[in-house]
């Protein structure tokens, strides 16, 4: 005979916590502009598309700008600078939740490239430590070894990533850019 | 209160099973065209309200990108509900009574094709006694089926009818995905999906948007020829528990239609979510359409079904069959959450 109280809870008794993981699949098409995009970083090009109105550059582009409204095509497109500066960063110190796979701190860049323009954000420093990065701070696109490139993370969400294309960015050495001539590029 | 309001622009954009745009790509062109439709200047709108899911887009945020294919700089005033764009026009239909902005811009998309339904749905219900069981809206949908044939309020053949007519409907809807002549003696020699569903009781997979541009009626009258009018809007929601309600009739969609005033005046046409074939019946009983109501020209939700943008599409709909089609008096209905938990009625009106 089983104890009938048995399955009666203790009112008194900690609340305990449950792991319940779960996953969910997307799988989607590439859109054309960043298709032709993908094509140029495997030939260790960056392209953008530059409004016709407002002259702003997009990378990657989007086929539109949204400052505008107006749709932008491949007669828009631009051969962008591999050169440029950090206009803002991020330092993340990594916390072990479930996938994380970074321990230590790492910086992630916003690079606003030479002339015609456009800008990268979340991008990898290089050669040096996350306390020596700095708003201004010139760079240059390290690119994976063409052998070695492919696109397999550049995808319709990833605005801004040439992962798997440029490794990351590294000091060039030149002086700063004043903090003053870039206070309308923060992002 | 401002009063009535009206519909004075609107636009659809087709109905993909898999689309090569991003959402604010496919969004751009339906966004310029309702407006341009309006016959307003993009700055002359006083609030823009979306609805879109970011679960479906597997992004998040994913509301912010969108706002790029409507013009948010210099900054504009804008909101968003995780819902069907039937609730975004709601939301805005809310905003104008307030009297002191006379335009709002609507729109809901979405892109289903990317993730996969039966995943993803799950996770809008209860998580711990429903998710974890992994009830899609499929699942769901036949149970709620299996009642009704039960009940003996449906017969299999009527689902195949209702399917027969709304892909018939589609073949000159360009915006429509799912068409063609179908014989229901065909449809139900086909083998059970999920049963008692066959594969046609389904609605198709779909990406897509719609937008619609509202106005107050003093603004209508300045800038439109035809506005189509809003003369009653109301949603309703059920208990989520599907188990705790009768999945047999639609009390929700029943509330909506009586305060929203379908049954003060004959009704022409009727654009409804139904978005199983089953669920026609049940909203034409609780809305107390007759036989006489043409349901569906569209093709309606069996023949295109981009979810979120699906339900604001019926009142795109209605709205066509009163400004192109010379229709009188036109309901529409947008459903939310699973077997009709949630509905939406408005009740639109030519001058």
């Amino acid at each position: 005979m089983s104890d009938p109280n048995q399955d009666v809870v203790d009112p008194d008794a900690p609340v305990v916590g449950m792991d319940y993981f779960m996953s969910l699949h997307f799988e989607e098409r590439i859109c054309p502009v960043v298709r032709r995009y993908a094509d140029a970083l495997l030939e260790g090009k960056l392209i953008g598309h530059r409004c016709p109105k407002c002259a702003l550059v997009y990378a990657p582009p989007r086929g539109y700008c949204p400052i505008d409204v107006i749709e932008t095509t491949d007669a828009d497109e631009v051969q962008l600078a591999d050169r440029g500066f950090v206009t803002n960063y991020t330092v993340v110190t990594p916390v072990a939740y479930y996938g994380q796979e970074a321990t230590e701190p790492f910086a992630k860049v916003s690079v606003q490239l030479d002339e015609p323009g456009g800008s990268l954000s979340l991008q990898d420093v290089l050669e040096i430590g996350v306390d020596d990065v700095r708003v201004g701070m010139r760079v240059e696109a390290v690119w994976v070894p063409a052998a070695e490139r492919n696109v397999d993370e550049i995808g319709n969400r990833s605005w801004g990533s040439a992962e798997g294309c440029i490794l990351g960015w590294r000091p060039t050495g030149e002086p700063d850019v004043p903090a003053e001539q870039i206070s309308d590029k923060v992002f | 209160m401002a009063g009535d309001l009206a519909i004075i622009g609107y636009a659809q954009s087709p109905s993909w099973r898999a689309a090569e745009l991003t959402e604010p790509q496919f969004l751009f062109p339906v966004i310029t065209e309702a407006i341009e439709r309006a016959g307003i200047g993009r700055r002359e709108i006083g609030f823009t309200c979306a609805g879109s899911c970011d679960y479906l887009s597997g992004q998040t945020f994913s509301f912010v990108m969108n706002l790029e294919a409507v013009g948010a700089w210099p900054p504009i005033s804008e909101s968003h509900v995780e819902m069907d764009g039937a609730w975004a026009l709601y939301e805005a239909w809310v905003r104008l009574q307030h009297g002191d902005i006379d335009t709002a811009l609507v729109f809901g998309s979405g892109k289903s094709s990317p993730g996969v339904p039966a995943e993803i749905f799950p996770l809008q219900m209860d998580p711990y006694t429903l998710t974890p069981l992994g009830v899609d809206p499929v699942s769901l949908a036949a149970l709620q089926a299996r009642a009704m044939l039960d009940a003996g309020k449906i017969t299999e053949r009527e689902m195949a009818e209702v399917v027969a007519r709304s892909r018939k409907s589609a073949i000159g809807n360009p915006y429509a995905q799912v068409t063609g002549d179908a014989d229901p003696d065909a449809l139900l020699a086909e083998p059970y999906f999920t049963a008692p569903l066959r594969r046609h009781d389904l609605p198709p997979i779909s990406d897509g948007a719609s937008a619609v541009v509202l106005a107050t009626a003093e603004k209508a009258k300045d800038v439109c020829e035809h506005p189509v009018w809003i003369r009653g809007i109301d949603h309703r929601v059920e208990v989520h528990q599907p188990g705790m309600r009768d999945l047999t009739t639609s009390v929700s969609t029943r509330i909506a239609g009586e305060k929203a005033g379908v049954g003060t005046a004959a009704v022409d046409v009727a654009e409804l979510s139904a978005t199983f074939s089953h669920q026609e019946k049940i909203l034409r009983e609780a809305l107390g359409l007759g036989d006489d109501v043409d349901v569906n020209p569209s093709g309606g939700a069996l023949a295109a079904n981009p979810v979120m943008a699906v339900g604001l599409s019926r009142i795109v709909e209605a709205a066509r069959q009163i400004a192109e089609h010379g229709k009188q008096r036109a309901v529409a209905h947008a459903t939310s959450g699973q077997c009709l938990q949630q509905n939406l009625v408005a009740v639109l009106e030519g001058a």
